[in-house]
């Protein structure tokens, strides 16, 4: 298919025996050192690490080579990698091609090194013939607009924008709620530095009311977004009811959680009012909440209380019954059992009288600081009883209002506890809040949990999948206070990186249309899935595309009668090469 | 090399490369000071990391390999901070280059230094499981790949020098100091492990095959070093896998440097982990986690728990009191149940991993004045609102220098980090006054 001659470098990575365990390295090496164009062909313990990247660069210098192709891992992981080394050696950067022989061959092969290997060749000469019909790329620049939109007006919402405030960009803090604040605008004491969270609330408001440049929409919603990254274009809905319009260049979604309400019955709720969720109970202990930082029975201090973790989470199939259209909630809250403890410690200081029962399966003090809570929590004379996450503990309440929780304690090996109680606590979990016009708006993928899901969870946590999108808090998964403090700088510093700059460099993968060939027939316009990514002007017969819309998805290229559009780096041409490769290779024999 | 920048980060781990990458991409020049030879921290020798099952390396050389090409970044190794100065709004960071004895620039990491020294001395990086050389490129996917010499047990053959294509190795290599000026600082100098193994409870130290968390992921790493895991003592494959959690953790009663009274926050999951990988290793292995709670909090762990459980993997509430070597070097646990019946007993198993306590790697407050806590790491300014700014304004912490922590979590810190440090530099419009300083001064 290529008429010219091209130096092609090729390189099988190790990846330290995550691919040289299951397959041959050499014979891939060999299977493809003598197709067309091939100049050199090597192996690699790591082709990531710096000797791995130099031997690339010393052979374009070497041997001239004016295409790459490593096999290695999944390109997700290292495709930018290779392509700054070309850059660094003075190629295109998309004169490099990516093949993945780990997850593709080695990982899913493991019982058949040898198909495994005759599969990873088919592949790397697949890479070849792409790589010989590559063509050099630039990338798409477009221009930002140094503004950013924060979705929630939680403690992470206003981290984030005060953070960026501080940075000189203009912020626009966009909360649903009449008030600011979210979960911390409740009365109540938080852990680790035992403060009224409304105190830390206070300051965090003022500090964003004094910054120049951040303004507050509060009973206003984010209703539409079109555009991209660099530039969104909302439309806000604020108590005036007019809709108003908004550019910024990146948006951070920091929309918080839900606190997981029992349902009817569930452990008691709802059956009597000495039957409590945990952020309603610290609420009662603060003297500015609604009891006046009492807690009574029939008008006399409570004597026996007892708190029931993991309500809401943990949830196990079989065990526990979702609610009518509702879900089971597996995942682990991450902060109720140490707030739980905390709320349990102030019990016991502000009413000595009180005898506190802990009903638990694991208690998670993880954090900082925590596991003296814990034992503080034990000191002040809590009584622990653990119960297995099949066995939940039941709570009874009787004709005249008594309550009685029954349980099989492990810590006493099993034996059958019941007891009388004059409050229960149920230390509810944290779930995702339903952001269901968000996610649809921007189409976001949640994880299995429910809550957003980032885009790698170890190192990517605070970005999802859509560009110019960061998360910001517990709308990614439960956490307190500092954690979510953090996550919201985190988010920040990813947005303030992004619009540093005067432009922004996106990959060149976008469609590209060959006037000549076109007809007009129109059927892209109509397959395109992104809103005004190919346009057509009034009278005109080609469509025009716009290459910061554009995400490359190539569902215009399968429609085009004419091969007139085409996707820049993935052209069908390089298809056909690849398909003739994998059927000319029948691998070594 | 260019003495004044914007920012120091002490520590090249994870956390530390990341705040460098999010402080450089914002536009400010960063200088990483790293202790070891090669960049990467912890996480680069780990085996695989939860709850993803990713591979550890994989997804950390990227990390790496972007500090290291990035232009505002400069990586110094073998290096460490001795003195930081306040000099009015910036700082004057006085930093001590140890000799490699192998000359930076020139060593191209053949590594036929390596090959042609006839010294062997246990592998610090394979948890001493493996040998290496007296001169050695730290570990291969190390960066730089640059080779260093470890005088202490080097015999001045001269071996070395004659095998070095490119003359790089200079025996007479005098430590360096340079003084560095920057506008910030992030303390990203991560943590050590108690020596919990030699605790006179777990057999002082002398039971080949009690090994420490450590130890273990280097067993499963791919490139580990025996390349599979098996017994230190006799090379077999274990029959029978122990996990002691808590281990040197949530203790009282051990003597510093064996244990910490916190928990350490990551063992519970690594455990579980390494538990996972190796009954997918070798899938005929038993094996028991002895644990006081399962600390699976973060997202996406405790379904990785649960699946733990469903795929066999025994877990048992228990204490284990001692532990002794029986027939055929089988360490024997002493256990105190917790559960079902309280009873306490002996059971043997081919080899037993300890999670150690997780301390600081290091103690910032020699060199700079920052508030130390009673458990050795970094204090926040304020806990809840600004955890990664500490109480000296312009100096910052991130990763498990302030706690222990997992890896998303120090990325998340380093992060927050990285934005704090970015507006203490805007701030004082450091930045931006050295710049025109320098522009002036070139004109
Ligand atoms: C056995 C084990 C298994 C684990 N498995 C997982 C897992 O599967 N998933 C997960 O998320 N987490 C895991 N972890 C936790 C993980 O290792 C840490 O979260 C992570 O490595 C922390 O990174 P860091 O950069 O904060 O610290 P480090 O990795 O310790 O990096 C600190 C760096 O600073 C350097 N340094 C120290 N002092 C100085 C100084 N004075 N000057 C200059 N440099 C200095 C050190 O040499 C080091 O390179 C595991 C931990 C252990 C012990």
């Amino acid at each position: 298919m290529t008429e010219t001659k091209r130096r092609v470098g090729v390189y099988v990575c190790h990846c330290g025996g995550n691919i040289s365990d299951v397959i041959d390295v050499q014979k891939v090496v060999d299977g493809v050192a003598n197709i067309e164009d091939v100049v050199v062909a090597r192996r690699e313990m790591f082709m990531c690490s710096d000797p791995g990247q130099n031997l690339i660069a010393e052979d374009i210098a070497a041997h001239n080579l004016d295409r790459v192709v490593v096999a290695a891992c999944s390109p997700s992981l290292h495709e930018a990698t290779f392509r700054g080394t070309l850059k660094r050696s003075g190629l295109n950067p998309y004169l490099y091609e990516h093949v993945n022989i780990r997850e593709q061959a080695s990982w899913c092969h493991k019982d058949d090194p040898e198909g495994g290997t005759r599969k990873a060749t088919r592949l790397v000469a697949a890479g070849i013939a792409k790589a010989r019909n590559l063509v050099p790329l630039d990338p798409v620049r477009v221009p930002v607009t140094r503004a950013v939109a924060v979705v929630g007006g939680g403690i992470a919402g206003l981290r984030s924008a005060i953070d960026l405030a501080k940075s000189s960009f203009e912020v626009h803090v966009i909360e649903r709620a009449a008030d600011l604040g979210g979960h911390l605008a409740r009365p109540g004491r938080v852990y680790p530095t035992d403060e009224p969270a409304q105190d830390l609330l206070t300051g965090l408001l003022a500090q964003a009311r004094s910054l120049p440049g951040l303004t507050l929409h509060t009973e206003t919603e984010l209703v539409a977004s079109t555009g991209y990254l660099g530039n969104f274009r909302l439309t806000l809905q604020g108590p005036s009811g007019e809709p108003r319009e908004l550019t910024v260049g990146s948006i951070v979604l920091a929309t918080g959680f839900e606190h997981y309400q029992p349902s009817l019955g569930e452990l008691g709720f709802g059956m009597s009012d000495r039957v409590v969720t945990l952020p309603d109970f610290i609420e009662r202990l603060d003297p500015r909440g609604p009891t006046g930082g009492q807690i009574v029975k029939d008008g006399k201090p409570v004597q026996r209380v007892v708190f029931i973790h993991c309500v809401g989470s943990r949830q196990l199939e079989g065990v526990h019954v979702p609610p009518e259209g509702g879900r089971l909630y597996e995942h682990c809250s991450r902060v109720c059992c140490t707030t739980a403890l905390f709320a349990s410690i102030e019990l016991a200081r502000k009413f000595p009288q009180v005898d506190i029962f802990d009903v638990y399966q694991d208690i998670r003090t993880y954090g900082r600081g925590q596991e003296d809570i814990y034992e503080a929590a034990a000191r002040a004379g809590v009584t622990f009883f653990r119960v297995a996450g099949d066995a939940p503990p039941t709570v009874e309440i009787d004709a005249s209002g008594a309550i009685t929780v029954r349980l099989v304690d492990l810590l006493t090996f099993n034996e059958p506890i019941e007891m009388p109680v004059d409050l229960v606590v149920l230390v509810t979990g944290m779930i995702p809040r339903d952001i269901t016009p968000l996610i649809e708006m921007f189409k976001l993928p949640r994880s299995p949990d429910g809550f957003l899901q980032e885009v790698h969870p170890k190192l990517r946590p605070v970005e999802v999948c859509v560009d110019g999108l960061f998360i910001a808090g517990a709308c990614q998964a439960p956490m307190d206070v500092a954690e979510a403090a953090a996550s919201a700088s985190a988010a920040s510093a990813k947005a303030a990186c992004l619009l540093g700059g005067d432009v922004i460099s996106l990959d060149p993968f976008v469609a590209s249309i060959q006037a000549e060939l076109c007809d007009g027939c129109g059927l892209c316009l109509a397959e395109c899935v992104y809103v005004k990514a190919l346009t057509r002007a009034e009278g005109e017969t080609v469509p025009v595309v716009n290459t910061a819309l554009c995400k490359g998805c190539g569902m215009c290229a399968a429609v085009c009668p004419h091969e007139a559009i085409t996707v820049r780096g993935w052209e069908i041409k390089q298809y056909d090469a690849m398909v003739d490769a994998i059927v000319a290779t029948g691998g070594h024999p | 090399m260019n003495t004044i920048t914007d920012a120091v980060v002490i520590g090249g781990g994870i956390a530390g490369l990341q705040v460098a990458l999010d402080l450089a991409d914002q536009g400010f020049d960063v200088v990483i000071v790293e202790k070891e030879p090669s960049i990467g921290g912890k996480m680069i020798s780990l085996s695989k990391v939860f709850p993803t099952l990713d591979c550890s390396s994989c997804i950390c050389t990227p990390r790496m390999a972007a500090a290291a090409h990035h232009e505002r970044i400069t990586i110094m190794t073998c290096s460490e901070v001795q003195a930081v100065q306040r000099v009015g709004e910036h700082f004057s960071v006085t930093i001590r280059t140890r000799p490699r004895y192998v000359i930076e620039s020139a060593c191209i990491g053949c590594r036929k230094c390596e090959y042609a020294c006839p010294v062997l001395v246990p592998h610090e990086f394979e948890g001493n499981l493996g040998a290496r050389r007296a001169i050695y490129v730290p570990f291969t996917n190390a960066m730089p790949q640059v080779a260093l010499l470890d005088v202490e047990n080097c015999t001045f053959c001269g071996a070395c020098a004659r095998a070095c294509p490119t003359d790089a190795i200079d025996y007479l290599q005098e430590p360096a100091i340079t003084e560095m000026e920057a506008g910030a600082v992030v303390v990203a100098s991560g943590y050590a492990l108690t020596e919990t193994q030699t605790a006179d409870r777990y057999g002082g130290g002398k039971l080949a095959n009690v090994l420490t968390g450590l130890q273990m992921e280097r067993l499963l790493a791919p490139h580990g070093p025996y390349g599979r895991v098996l017994r230190p003592s006799d090379g077999r494959i274990p029959d029978t896998v122990a996990f002691v959690q808590c281990a040197g953790s949530r203790d009282h009663s051990l003597p510093e440097g064996q244990g910490v009274p916190w928990c350490s926050r990551v063992c519970c999951m690594y455990a579980i982990k390494q538990a996972m990988l190796l009954s997918g290793s070798l899938p005929l292995v038993d094996i028991t986690i002895y644990y006081m709670d399962i600390r699976a909090f973060g997202k996406g762990f405790e379904q990785f728990y649960q699946n733990a459980r469903a795929m066999g993997i025994n877990f048992v509430k228990a204490r284990v009191a001692r532990i002794t070597e029986g027939e055929n070097a089988n360490p024997v646990l002493r256990i105190e149940r917790i559960e079902e019946d309280g009873r306490v007993e002996d059971q043997p198993h081919d080899m037993v991993v300890l999670t150690p306590g997780i301390v600081a790697g290091w103690d910032p407050s020699s060199v700079i004045p920052v508030q130390i806590g009673s458990d050795g790491f970094v204090l926040s300014e304020h806990a809840s609102l600004a955890p990664c700014r500490t109480r000296v304004p312009g100096v910052f912490v991130a990763g498990t220098a302030s706690g222990p922590k997992d890896i998303p979590d120090s990325i998340v810190e380093a992060g927050a980090a990285a934005m704090e440090a970015a507006n203490h530099l805007r701030r004082t419009a450091y930045a931006s006054r050295r710049r025109t300083e320098a522009e002036a001064g070139g004109r």
